[in-house]
């Protein structure tokens, strides 16, 4: 990969993530009141806690540059500021107790998602008017159109709920914490099941609409009719030549989408009462704790940069085109 | 002038006589797409129950006006059952079809208008101004969009009061229809600014440029026109999404629960813990009614999309 392009994408992920921290703070300023006064309203902060974030942010300060950079400097640090809910706990320790559960929940909903996604519209594609491809299609569009939310709760509804063959919700028994370890573990994957098949139904839809029309696409290029010209089989040509190039825009467009599909995401742990970043936010927006709703927003925006930028080095690596 | 002038009727007739030409032979193309006609018949039978929901089933039932038990199964009386507050269902459910719609309708708008208003100057001026516009849409495409849309409502909200009215329409519905409409325009800026690039290139722009039309009045009378079709397809697509996001917001808790859309009557049940006690009946008619919509835009989307813009037909 050349250093060009690695250099040019470094730089782009590091000024959006810049971007975005500037975006906080500009948000953090437009809240009613003074960042001053939203301190004072917590009553769960000690007064030498509240002196200490007073100065450590400068608010004593003009707004630009004194406050800024002193914002910027803290949360490079890691500091981003007190809950107002949880017992003026600190945010970070607030936000690293949920990170797990979620990233457990999407990280195999995503793999998992896109493993079956793209098999299914890869192959509804090379098909295209077969069986599968109708069934294939349909299904994905009305999956599509569907909020992740709403097939949680039918999936809550008819297996746990009617069937009993899942937990309502939670992430593990209570008072189970003295069986064994490989119990837990039983445990914990049979509260992970539905959550997971929701948000594995979820997003499998638009990646198999997105797989689809890149694999037909594909098919239409000249290189596959200089393939079948050469008397490839079709299935090889599918393999060696319509495959790789239809994965492409793929990679691309799941990096894209990630930040819209976090959000959307966010709200199957609220149905199962997953206890991670989603049943957070909500939380938070009950009790309208902005810091805690700010770093949600920072943490998870910086993960999809990264993710973005990941997306690239992989397209960099699949496609030799890009990289100058 | 000496050159012979046509009457202005003439001119007019003549206008007329192909936009009509033109009207028709879309409809043909877009009759050929059953996908697209049985959206547009769905959406027409949900467009009416938004236009008049007292028509079908009277005024909006509140606590004081609930006609039923508590948690009613479905019977000959309530075809849908009852909610917590004994509420009819059916009630409910055709007048969330109003809010939802509305606020999905508004929040298309500002979008639409946001999207194509960037994508025209940004193209069109190109330059520092493309450069710079380009960098605030990659920005918003990256950013995880609905989680900032999470945290400006409820700032908004505490900004302006959430109680207030403006124009009879509530202030929580107004914040969720701009918050929608700021966090999506940038995919539509991104699409309207490509089609711009292209036409810009075009003969009628360079001849417009030379009889000495101002940028303003080319983006308006040419640019735009020719980037219609791509605006109406988008248009479409982006009423699903807004509808999406709308039950999406409202379902977290942001929604306005004196107008009731669908993922208000959701929100509603999931905290009366309706699946729970196995009231079915209050978690799938709004639940279908969000499916059917936003699959019926979807379908006319693509459709739309096929028979406007040929050239991105898929090739075979």
């Amino acid at each position: 990969m050349g250093s060009r392009y690695l250099l040019r994408k470094s730089f782009g992920a590091i000024f959006t993530i810049f971007l975005i921290v500037i975006l906080n703070f500009v948000l953090f300023r437009m809240m009613p009141g003074s960042p001053d006064r939203i301190l004072l309203r917590n009553p769960n902060l000690t007064t030498e806690a509240r002196t200490a974030a007073l100065e450590r942010w400068g608010l004593d300060k003009p707004l630009i540059p004194d406050q800024l950079v002193a914002y910027l400097q803290a949360t490079a640090a890691g500091d981003l500021g007190y809950s107002f809910k949880f017992h003026g706990e600190s945010v970070t320790d607030v936000l690293a107790g949920r990170i797990w559960p979620t990233l457990i929940l999407f990280g195999l909903g995503e793999i998992l998602a896109v493993i079956f996604g793209l098999a299914l519209g890869a192959y509804s594609g090379w098909k295209r008017g077969g069986a599968v491809d109708y069934i294939g299609n349909g299904l994905s569009l009305v999956l599509y159109s569907m909020p992740y939310f709403v097939i949680g709760i039918l999936l809550l509804g008819i297996f746990a709920i009617g069937l009993h063959w899942f937990p309502t919700s939670g992430m593990l028994t209570i008072g189970g914490s003295n069986t064994s370890t490989w119990d837990q573990f039983l445990d914990f994957a049979w509260h992970l099941f539905l959550p997971l098949l929701t948000v594995t139904i979820g997003l499998i839809g638009q990646y198999s609409i997105l797989m689809r029309s890149s694999v037909i696409e594909t098919l239409g290029e000249d290189y596959v009719t200089t393939a079948r010209g050469k008397g490839l089989t079709s299935g090889k040509i599918l393999r060696a030549h319509a495959l790789p190039n239809a994965l492409l825009p793929a990679v691309t467009l799941i990096a894209i989408n990630l930040g819209y599909v976090i959000g959307g995401a966010i709200t199957v742990e609220v149905v199962f009462n997953w206890p991670g970043l989603g049943t957070l936010t909500v939380q938070a927006l009950e009790a309208r704790d902005y810091p805690v709703l700010q770093g949600i927003f920072l943490l998870l925006s910086v993960s999809v940069v990264v993710a973005n930028f990941g997306a690239d080095l992989i397209y960099g690596r699949l496609d030799p085109r890009v990289r100058t | 002038m000496t050159t012979e002038v046509l009457p202005e009727a003439a001119i007019r007739n003549e206008r007329l006589r192909l936009r009509l030409k033109s009207i028709r032979s879309f409809w043909r193309r877009f009759a050929a797409r059953p996908d697209g006609v049985i959206g547009v018949v769905v959406l027409i039978f949900f467009s009416i129950l938004a236009i008049a929901p007292g028509f079908f089933v009277g005024p909006l039932q509140t606590v004081i006006t609930a006609t039923g038990l508590p948690l009613d199964p479905p019977s000959t009386a309530h075809w849908l059952g009852t909610d917590e507050l004994g509420r009819d269902i059916l009630n409910l459910t055709v007048h969330g079809t109003r809010i939802s719609m509305f606020i999905g309708l508004l929040a298309t708008v500002i979008t639409i208008l946001l999207g194509a208003m960037i994508g025209i100057v940004s193209g069109y001026v190109g330059g520092r101004t493309d450069t710079f516009l380009m960098r605030v849409t990659d920005f918003f495409l990256v950013l995880p969009t609905f989680v900032l849309a999470l945290i400006l409502a409820p700032i908004i909200l505490d900004i302006v009061g959430a109680g207030s009215e403006v124009f009879g329409i509530r202030v929580t519905l107004i914040v969720i229809v701009i918050v929608i409409g700021i966090t999506s325009w940038a995919s539509t800026a991104r699409i309207i600014r490509s089609q711009t690039l292209s036409v810009k290139e075009r003969a009628f722009v360079g001849r417009a440029r030379v009889i000495g039309s101002g940028g303003g009045h080319i983006m308006w009378r040419h640019i735009l026109p020719n980037t219609m079709n791509l605006i109406v397809a988008n248009t479409v697509l982006v009423f699903g999404g807004a509808i999406l996001t709308e039950t999406t917001l409202s379902f977290i808790g942001l929604g306005d629960p004196f107008a009731p859309s669908w993922g208000e009557i959701l929100n509603a049940a999931e905290s009366a813990g309706a699946m729970g006690l196995g009231a079915w009946w209050y978690v799938v008619p709004p639940s279908v009614c969000i499916v059917l919509v936003v699959l019926a835009f979807t379908l006319v989307g693509s459709a739309l999309d096929d028979v406007l813009n040929p050239r991105l037909r898929v090739r075979r």
